[in-house]
């Protein structure tokens, strides 16, 4: 009992070091007082690398399950926790400065961000219908809370309610999915899910089961915002408070991606039939729209959550395939995606003229003769998201699209190849106006110290990606052979 | 050498194209010039070993081009007589043509890029002239064809002279299209692009045909009409010169290199080096012989009438190359080489001559605006008396001896073709010998009429001038050839010497003794030129001197034949109607219609436009109402949810 | 009958017993104590507010905050009845299970007593 139970709480230590960091760090913000806001800042960043410090610990090893088969720690588990915990741990230091200037800095934002991610990591590890609704409400309700950060600005609470209001809607109807795929099959573990619905009786799954993986999938594709669940994001995006959307763009989208993926390859991997139309649907619906709704756009940060909406699709594209090369395919997508996406949020935090954030898309006017380095990490990591090679970004796309098309899915790769290029319009037009346009005028200086790491750091793994692109290929490799059975 | 012979001008055109303006307007000049007069001496030493010397004819193997299955092609200079004297020909004009413009250009604001221009057109003459192979040739005979239309248009800022360069451009690619498909019936038929190669071959399908849309045609009589359809287009003949009087709107100097000496007597140099071709194609020979002889009558008669100074000798030009090509159309190709030797230095003097005079009298051409020059440019006065002298064929001057030898052969052809070139011919040379002092009368003798006409845009004083010295020393290097160049070698090219002379670098068929024959024409053949030229020449005399008002009266009398000729038998206006137009409008048709409505309409333009009405769309989605994103999820479900309701439905 | 609905005969038990009480208390009170209706004790209690105003009314948020922190406790002492009840067979690992459970939710108590979300002013 204690061997196991000891078992147990040994693979579950990155959640531990989590929770306890995270309550230890509300405590002493709330004997410290507000003063604590920087202290609890970096801690939570120290607290973020000790539980990827203990993730990574047994890799390569089979995987192992915990907590009666509710949790689950494999290679593919690693993988993406650390790409979470990546994201906040960046996303951390960035806010600091932000947070400063709008007068909004609480101890409670580094607080919150452990907790949502303590919340995706449950939701990674999750073995069960259970345990995976446990992780997710614990990532949401903390992200309702950091969208309407800001609480005396009215765009900020706008956000914070419609994704509250929303995200509950969501919940209601993965619950929903949840009840009946149990209702169906009698089981919510996964491991269970898997045997029981691949050894049908030849007349294909219950209908009750496939309308509860449709409500289960309209769920998740609400937390990786897929088209047509998509709808809070560019809201979202742009009523949030930067390095919250920031947050947003990197961390709960690797997550509920994993979380995604293991549901839909691990118990329901033998109703691919199934449920690859809904992925195919998804995928070429957010792709499209992902790449045209972005053209109108004018600022900076709705244009970058179109951008996220069409990201989503290609990665999706990678589920769609399927098998070794599509997992994989996704979990290189999901990583330099990140990268890229906190590159760009990074830029836009640099960005401040007379003291307000820049934001539209005209300011960016003549940039590469004011600042001429942020004016070319910012058009590099734009022409890495439209997916220019050699940057990572045209990569990303590689991965899934030679995936996509080994599994036969040859149209849906020319439709994300078109979409690309209608999509590469808004990247370029960015470039077109740093690098042709009238400037408007400098930028305020200095350029917070995190921002300029983060920026330089994403910047030069985009363009340098190429040169060893090795490391990124073996560990998604391997990710991805954990979660095949 | 050879090979240093031909490059230098690449050099002197790269030096001062990329770097003129390191070099200055000076540095340019001396840099083009100084090379090409190395190059002028170096083909004269090739010219007296090879040809004066009789040296055997050698090759000189660069690179190899290009070489792919059959087709071999090789970077490689053949030197023989023919070639030695298209050099001496090229090189001479060309490098006193290059110190005339030192004179000539001094107030232009280009003169690094005019100097480029004219070392890049000596190279491509070079290549051409010195090619072992047809591809070759056409290299060459395209870069003439490049470095043409690059000065033709040099003065680019004025509409005209764009124009003109167009259609130098355009109808030589008539011209061009006829040679690049011999070519390739040429490599069809011999395997073989190399002139050695082909010229041994040949004997062997003579009289062959090959069928053709149901009509059996000889093989070598086809291949040498497309060549010659090139040589049309090159030489300005009858139906393809339209070109050639527009092509004045280049400055003289290229005028007179290109225009007069070298370049248009490409496709006469090409017939002769082709001669062991032609030679087995009697047929396409008379064909030549027409062309060239209704070419020579057509300019002469439009000569009569012109206005502009430098068109009277463009239409000259283009009657002489007529009176060549005949000459090889009988079969004299040496009579017709030798023409062209000749003819390229008294027109080139002639030209720079006009030029002299345009120079003075500051960029004026219409001969209705001069009169009376001669007491201020008696230099020039000259050398225009000695250009004319020798270009209307009297005695001892150098045309004499190439233009009546030409008429002689054309009698002694015995021929249909033969007697009516001989009789055209004839009529050409009156008419040439009247234009000729018509343009000296009008030019410098009677009132001067030049008082407020001149473009004396630059500030100089307006009395006309004697040109600098860069400029009057080509013209007596000139017009010393001009006097002496037909007596020195008429030997040589059409008399004794000739066989040892050629050395076989002009292939005559064994039956075609024609030159033999030509010196043993009756005697009022012989004199009816030289008669015929007197009379012309009296009779301008009569008409410019004694009674200015005759031509005027002449003219008012039969308007029909004066319009007839002053606009040049309304050849552009005939091609303007039946090709130009309908290609405007095919083109315009294409232009809106078919890239404009269609291919930009659906294509760039159309998908933009969707694209946008998409983005539109797209962002209208976006309302910013928590209940529709709601109701989109809501619909999103239940659609699915109905889609796979009903498809498992179906299937189940 | 069927032995499914056999297992549900205790529910319809409770449900007969829980009306039949609810009926007895109603009718006590209104047989044993004393009637003096006025319009305040009449009307729908609902949160302290006026059932029938303009709903754009303002009032305190705090209201809510005090509601919303007595739920939520009111929620997780609920846990606290199975366990208590299932101790016996639950052991020491469930004993220290709910202190654990109970240590976290002190936390957010001592957070909220900190941040003074219980302090009326």
């Amino acid at each position: 009992m204690t061997a196991a139970l000891s078992n147990d709480l040994v693979l579950a230590i990155p959640e531990l070091i989590l929770a306890i960091g995270a309550m230890a760090l509300l405590l002493l913000g709330a004997f410290r007082g507000e003063g604590a806001a920087g202290l609890v800042n970096w801690a939570a960043v120290g607290v973020l690398a000790l539980a990827a410090w203990a993730t990574l610990a047994g890799t390569g090893e089979a995987p192992r399950l915990a907590f009666s088969r509710l949790f689950v720690v494999d290679d593919f588990a690693r993988f993406m926790k650390l790409l979470v915990l990546l994201g906040a741990a960046l996303t951390l230091p960035m806010a600091r400065s932000f947070m400063a200037r709008a007068g909004a800095e609480r101890f409670e934002f580094g607080v919150l961000v452990l907790l949502a991610t303590l919340g995706m990591l449950v939701m990674i590890s999750a073995n069960d219908l259970i345990t995976l609704y446990v992780g997710l409400e614990l990532q949401s309700l903390a992200l309702y809370v950091l969208a309407a950060f800001l609480r005396d600005d009215a765009k900020s609470t706008e956000a914070g309610l419609k994704y509250f209001v929303l995200g509950a809607l969501s919940s209601g109807m993965l619950l929903y999915g949840a009840s009946l795929i149990y209702g169906f099959s009698g089981t919510t573990n996964f491991v269970d899910l898997a045997a029981t619905l691949g050894h049908g009786d030849g007349t294909g799954p219950a209908i009750g089961v496939v309308v509860g993986i449709v409500f289960l999938s309209a769920g998740l594709a609400f937390k990786v915002s897929a088209v047509p669940f998509h709808m809070w994001t560019p809201d979202v995006y742009e009523g949030a408070p930067t390095p919250v959307t920031a947050f947003f763009a990197a961390a709960p989208k690797v997550a509920a991606m994993a979380l995604f993926v293991r549901t839909m390859i691990s118990p329901l991997g033998d109703l691919a039939p199934q449920w690859q139309q809904i992925i195919v649907f998804m995928a070429v619906a957010s792709m499209l729209l992902g790449a045209f709704a972005a053209i109108g756009q004018s600022n900076l940060k709705r244009l970058l959550a179109y951008s996220s909406i069409g990201h989503v699709g290609y990665a999706l594209v990678g589920l769609a395939a399927g098998g070794l090369q599509g997992v994989r395919g996704v979990l290189v997508y999901m990583a330099i995606y990140m990268v890229m996406t906190l590159g760009s949020f990074g830029c836009l935090l640099a960005m401040r003229r007379g003291g307000q954030m820049v934001e539209r898309v005209d300011e960016l006017g003549g940039l590469s003769r004011t600042n001429p380095m942020l004016a070319f990490v910012l058009a590099a990591l734009m022409f890495s998201l439209a997916g220019i090679p050699p940057l990572a970004g045209f990569f990303a796309k590689y991965f899934v699209f030679v995936a996509a098309i080994d599994a036969g899915l040859v149209v849906l790769s020319v439709i994300g190849m078109l979409a690309s290029v209608v999509s590469g319009f808004y990247y370029l037009r960015v470039v077109k106006v740093m690098y042709f346009d009238d400037a408007v005028g400098p930028l305020d200086r200095p350029i917070p110290l995190p921002v300029r790491l983060v920026v330089t750091a994403s910047g030069l793994l985009t363009v340098l990606y190429f040169i060893v692109p090795a490391p990124l290929l073996v560990s998604a490799e391997a990710a991805a052979k954990s979660l095949m059975p | 050498m050879v090979a240093a012979l031909v490059l230098m001008p690449l050099l002197g055109a790269l030096a001062a194209g990329f770097f003129g303006r390191l070099l200055g307007d000076r540095g340019a000049q001396i840099v083009t010039s100084g090379l090409l007069v190395a190059s002028a001496v170096l083909s004269w030493i090739v010219f007296f070993d090879v040809a004066l010397g009789h040296q055997a004819a050698y090759k000189v193997q660069l690179a190899t081009w290009m070489s792919s299955g059959a087709l071999q092609v090789d970077w490689a200079l053949r030197v023989d007589a023919l070639t030695a004297v298209m050099l001496v020909v090229v090189n001479t004009v060309s490098a006193l043509v290059h110190i005339y413009s030192v004179g000539y250009m001094a107030e232009d604001p280009h003169v690094p890029r005019f100097q480029a221009y004219l070392s890049l057109f000596t190279f491509a003459m070079l290549m051409l002239v010195t090619a072992d192979n047809l591809v070759q040739t056409f290299f060459g005979w395209e870069g003439v064809g490049l470095a043409s239309y690059l000065l033709i248009g040099f003065w680019y800022k004025k509409p005209s002279a764009n124009a003109a360069a167009i259609k130098a451009f355009v109808v030589n690619r008539v011209g061009d299209f006829g040679f690049a498909i011999g070519i390739f019936a040429i490599f069809f038929v011999f395997g073989s692009v190399s002139y050695d190669t082909i010229f041994a071959a040949a004997p062997a399908v003579a009289g062959k045909t090959f069928n053709f849309l149901g009509y059996d045609l000889d093989i070598m009589t086809t291949i040498c009409l497309l060549l010659f359809i090139g040589c049309c287009g090159k030489s300005a003949q009858l139906g393809l010169h339209t070109w050639l009087p527009d092509a004045m709107e280049g400055p003289t100097p290229v005028s007179a290199l290109i225009h007069a000496a070298t370049m248009v007597t490409a496709g006469v140099f090409l017939v002769a080096r082709c001669s062991p071709l032609f030679e087995l194609a009697p047929v396409a020979l008379q064909v030549v012989t027409v062309v060239g002889a209704s070419t020579a009558f057509f300019a002469a008669t439009v000569g009569l009438v012109q206005t502009d100074i430098k068109r009277v000798i463009a239409y000259s030009t283009c009657s002489q190359l007529g009176y060549m090509f005949f000459a090889a159309g009988v079969g004299a190709y040496e009579a017709s080489i030798f023409h062209l030797f000749t003819h390229a230095f008294f027109k080139a003097l002639l030209f720079l001559g006009a030029g002299s005079v345009i120079h003075a009298m500051h960029h004026e051409q219409d001969m209705r605006h001069m009169g009376g020059l001669w007491r201020h440019i008696k230099f020039t006065y000259a050398v225009m008396w000695i250009g004319s002298l020798a270009l209307a064929g009297i005695p001892l001057f150098a045309g004499y001896f190439s233009k009546d030898t030409i008429l002689e052969v054309a009698y002694a052809a015995h021929s249909g073709p033969g007697t009516y070139a001989f009789w055209l011919g004839s009529a050409a040379a009156a008419m040439t010998a009247f234009y000729s002092w018509r343009l000296l009368f009008m030019t410098f003798h009677g009132k001067a009429r030049w008082a407020g006409h001149g473009h004396d845009d630059h500030g100089h004083a307006h009395t006309p001038h004697e040109s600098p010295l860069t400029m009057t020393v080509p013209l007596a290097l000139l017009a010393l050839g001009a006097a002496l160049a037909g007596m020195i070698f008429y030997d040589n090219f059409v008399g004794n010497l000739r066989e040892v002379f050629w050395a076989g670098s002009i292939h005559v068929a064994a039956g075609n003794h024609v030159l033999e024959e030509a010196h043993h024409v009756p005697e009022w053949a012989k004199l009816l030129p030289l008669v015929l030229s007197l009379g012309g020449i009296l009779v301008a005399f009569w008409f410019y001197i004694l009674r200015p008002r005759l031509p005027v009266a002449l003219a008012e009398t039969n308007p029909l034949l004066y319009r007839f000729l002053l606009n040049k038998w309304y050849f552009d206006e005939l091609y303007d109607f039946i090709f130009v137009r309908p290609a405007f409008a095919l083109g315009r048709l294409f232009w809106k219609g078919g890239d404009g409505r269609v291919i930009d309409g659906l294509g760039p333009d159309g998908v933009s436009a969707r694209v946008l009405d998409l983005a539109r769309r797209a962002a209208r989605l976006q309302t910013g109402y928590v209940y529709h994103y709601a109701f989109a999820m809501l619909i999103g479900v239940a659609a699915l949810v109905t889609w796979y309701v009903y498809r498992i439905g179906v299937t189940s | 009958m069927d032995a499914l609905l056999k297992e549900y005969f205790p529910i319809l038990v409770f449900i007969g017993i829980a009306g039949g009480l609810s009926i007895v208390m109603i009718l006590a009170s209104l047989v044993a104590g004393p009637q003096k209706p006025d319009p305040e004790k009449l009307s729908a209690y609902e949160c302290g507010f006026d059932p029938f105003v303009d709903s754009r009314g303002r009032f305190d948020v705090r209201f809510y905050l005090v509601s919303i922190l007595f739920i939520i406790f009111d929620l997780e002492v609920a846990f606290l009845f199975p366990w208590a009840v299932s101790l016996g067979d639950i052991g020491v690992f469930g004993f220290w299970s709910m202190m654990i459970f109970l240590g976290v939710l002190t936390v957010g108590f001592v957070y909220e007593w900190k941040k003074g979300a219980l302090e009326w002013e």
